[in-house]
């Protein structure tokens, strides 16, 4: 009897054991480096890491790197450990180019999350697909890199390695339309852009929108990035009677621009895309900004537990700067190249096998996964099927989400 | 996010240890613990059993709370809304309503309302079938008739690319407006439909 009951202790106490080990590490915090032995697999990021947009890319950056410091911390595939190689490419095309050409000369690449620029991707898309290199970009919105030069009229698929986890413009710019129209009730818009492909194709999306729903546009200008003088700008705009300025470009032009068109005497919001949504474009617009807007991708951080974590996990690791509004899409992203390599290994008896790279572009299009950001995978075009917007509005020296939408068509 | 590691237990059972096919020497330590455990199977297959379920139920404990639960979502992030089809007034007929239907899924998870459905033009007025509030429902898709009511066909959007529906959601935690952006299938529907009353408009 007491041998039946020394045996049963026995096992259960084993049981709990091996409770601990199977299950793989909790994160109880700090976010360990630890080695998975093996093979190693590199990620790399292209993003400006230096210059204007330096907010934006470092937080790209960081959360990739937080991405892979999970996926080794939890053994998530076993035998790999996941490094992150960063190159910046200060939101030049000729340096995302250059950096592509760099990470396709390194064969332990296996996936490029990047870049933050539509114009940037689209300057690298054909080299990484030449080299069937897997790029996942988290903040392109341009539509043309998945659907073609002519997507307006016919979609068609441009480069089979290209993916994104942030929507398109084709849904931002006219969701920015409907929400200023009908919600904000503006009926005349002064239209601004960049000339970028981003800027400048953002802006014809919400302009198209904004005519049919019977808007009027009452001026259109664009505007040199390079400069920060926009007092001719806005002295136009002042004149127009214009009730809403809706500008497409980045918030480190965005910020002085709108400073300066309400200095001019025209108190009337600034509206853009999730190029100006940024803490800084408050620090630059200053204090006249209440009431400015921008859309972005995804839903509000606080509207997601699985963002909430991510949140959490990020402000443990000690990075030095905010993840930013690509935080989130580009943890996902990085996500979705770890988890490529895993179907990948798993099909080949747990090694990566000699063509890795196109065995993880091909299984990259059947990804699907419950991410930061919501269930993340990709339709045929290697778009996003989670098409998720908000506005959001400065209210109290911070943006505030006002509105959210889904995309189910 | 979900990072779960492989659920699967490690190591080998007592009981498979048991059925080696080399039999152990009488009298070595071996033989010793062989004996011992001939004869307590009973309490060693409990105990085997006990370590996989023990093993298996911690695994998906572990995997529960790394995933979110749908109950922990808001109902905007429960909620679908997608477009099925429109029934469109014939060309000649002269009337200022058209109707459509959506498709309505609700993750599994605490109840959520439907506390209202509107569109944002002001011209256009709207009502549903069934009428607001009604429960989401989790299970198949529900079916749900909007009819769009045109006040005046002076204000109506022409050929808008992008319509919403506008959907006040609630559960006990609470009230949330989300838009559905339908998509260019139901866009095109309503121009067409909005056309079509605005070129026949009713007395």
């Amino acid at each position: 009897m007491r041998q039946r009951s020394l045996i049963a202790i026995t096992a259960a106490l084993a049981a709990g054991a091996l409770t601990l080990t199977a299950c793989g590490s909790r994160d109880e915090g700090g976010s360990g480096d630890s080695s998975g032995g093996g093979t190693t697999v590199v990620i790399g990021v292209d993003a400006p890491l230096t210059g204007d947009l330096s907010a934006l890319g470092l937080g790209i950056k960081n959360s990739v790197d937080l991405a892979a410091k999970t996926a080794n911390k939890d053994k998530y595939v076993e035998g790999v450990t996941f490094k992150v190689e960063a190159l910046d490419d200060q939101a030049q095309p000729s340096s995302g180019q250059q950096n592509a050409s760099t990470f396709v000369s390194k064969d332990e690449v296996l996936g490029v999350v990047g870049p933050l620029n539509s114009s940037v991707g689209e300057s690298m898309q054909k080299v990484l697909d030449d080299a069937k290199l897997v790029q996942v970009s988290p903040a392109n919105t341009g539509p043309g890199l998945t659907q073609g030069a002519d997507w307006q009229t016919k979609k068609v698929r441009p480069y089979k390695a290209y993916f994104r986890t942030a929507t398109t413009d084709a849904i931002q710019g006219p969701f920015a339309a409907q929400y200023v129209y009908n919600d904000a009730k503006k009926k005349k818009v002064f239209v601004i852009d960049d000339k970028k492909t981003y800027g400048a194709g953002l802006a014809a999306t919400f302009t198209d929108e904004f005519k049919k729903l019977g808007g009027k546009i009452v001026g259109t200008e664009h505007i040199d990035p390079d400069t920060k003088d926009f007092s001719t700008v806005a002295t136009k705009v002042k004149n127009s009677g214009a009730d809403v300025v809706y500008y497409g470009g980045e918030y480190p032009q965005a910020g002085p621009l709108g400073k300066q068109i309400k200095a001019a005497g025209a108190k009337i919001p600034l509206v853009g895309g999730d190029g100006i949504y940024d803490p800084t474009f408050i620090q630059l617009a200053g204090k006249d900004s209440t009431g400015d807007l921008a859309t972005s991708v995804g839903a509000p951080v606080e509207d997601l537990p699985s963002a909430k974590e991510f949140v959490a996990k990020y402000k443990e690791a000690g990075y030095k700067e905010a993840y930013g509004a690509y935080g989130g899409y580009s943890y996902d992203s990085a996500w979705a190249i770890i988890e490529a390599v895993k179907k990948v290994v798993e099909d080949n008896d747990g090694k990566l096998p000699d063509d890795a790279r196109a065995k993880v572009t091909e299984t990259m299009q059947n990804v699907s996964f419950d991410g930061v950001t919501g269930k993340v995978s990709f339709d045929e075009f290697g778009d996003t099927t989670n098409k998720q917007l908000t506005v959001y509005s400065v209210e109290g020296g911070e943006w505030k989400p006002v509105k959210s939408g889904t995309y189910t068509g | 996010m979900s990072g779960v590691g492989p659920v699967e237990p490690e190591g080998s059972t007592l009981a498979r240890d048991a059925g080696r096919s080399s039999p152990p020497v009488p009298g070595s330590a071996r033989g010793r613990l062989a004996e011992s455990l001939a004869r307590h199977r009973r309490a060693v297959l409990a105990g085997a059993a006990a370590t996989a379920l023990l093993v298996g139920g911690g695994c998906l404990y572990a995997a529960r709370e790394r995933a979110p639960q749908p109950s922990q979502l808001p109902p905007s992030q429960r909620v679908r809304i997608t477009y099925e089809k429109a029934e469109l007034p014939p060309p000649s007929a002269s009337t200022s309503d058209f109707s459509f239907s959506v498709l309505l899924t609700t993750k599994s998870g605490p109840p959520v309302t439907v506390a209202g459905i509107s569109q944002p033009y002001d011209a256009i007025s709207l009502s549903s079938t069934p009428r607001t509030p009604f429960p989401a429902g989790t299970g198949p898709a529900r079916r749900i008739a909007i009819t769009m009511h045109v006040l005046d066909c002076s204000q109506v959007p022409g050929n808008a690319g992008l319509p919403f529906l506008d959907v006040t959601l609630r559960n006990t935690d609470a009230m949330e407006n989300h838009s559905f952006i339908l998509g260019e299938r139901y866009a095109q529907d309503v121009s067409r439909a909005l056309r079509s009353i605005c070129a026949h408009p009713a007395r």
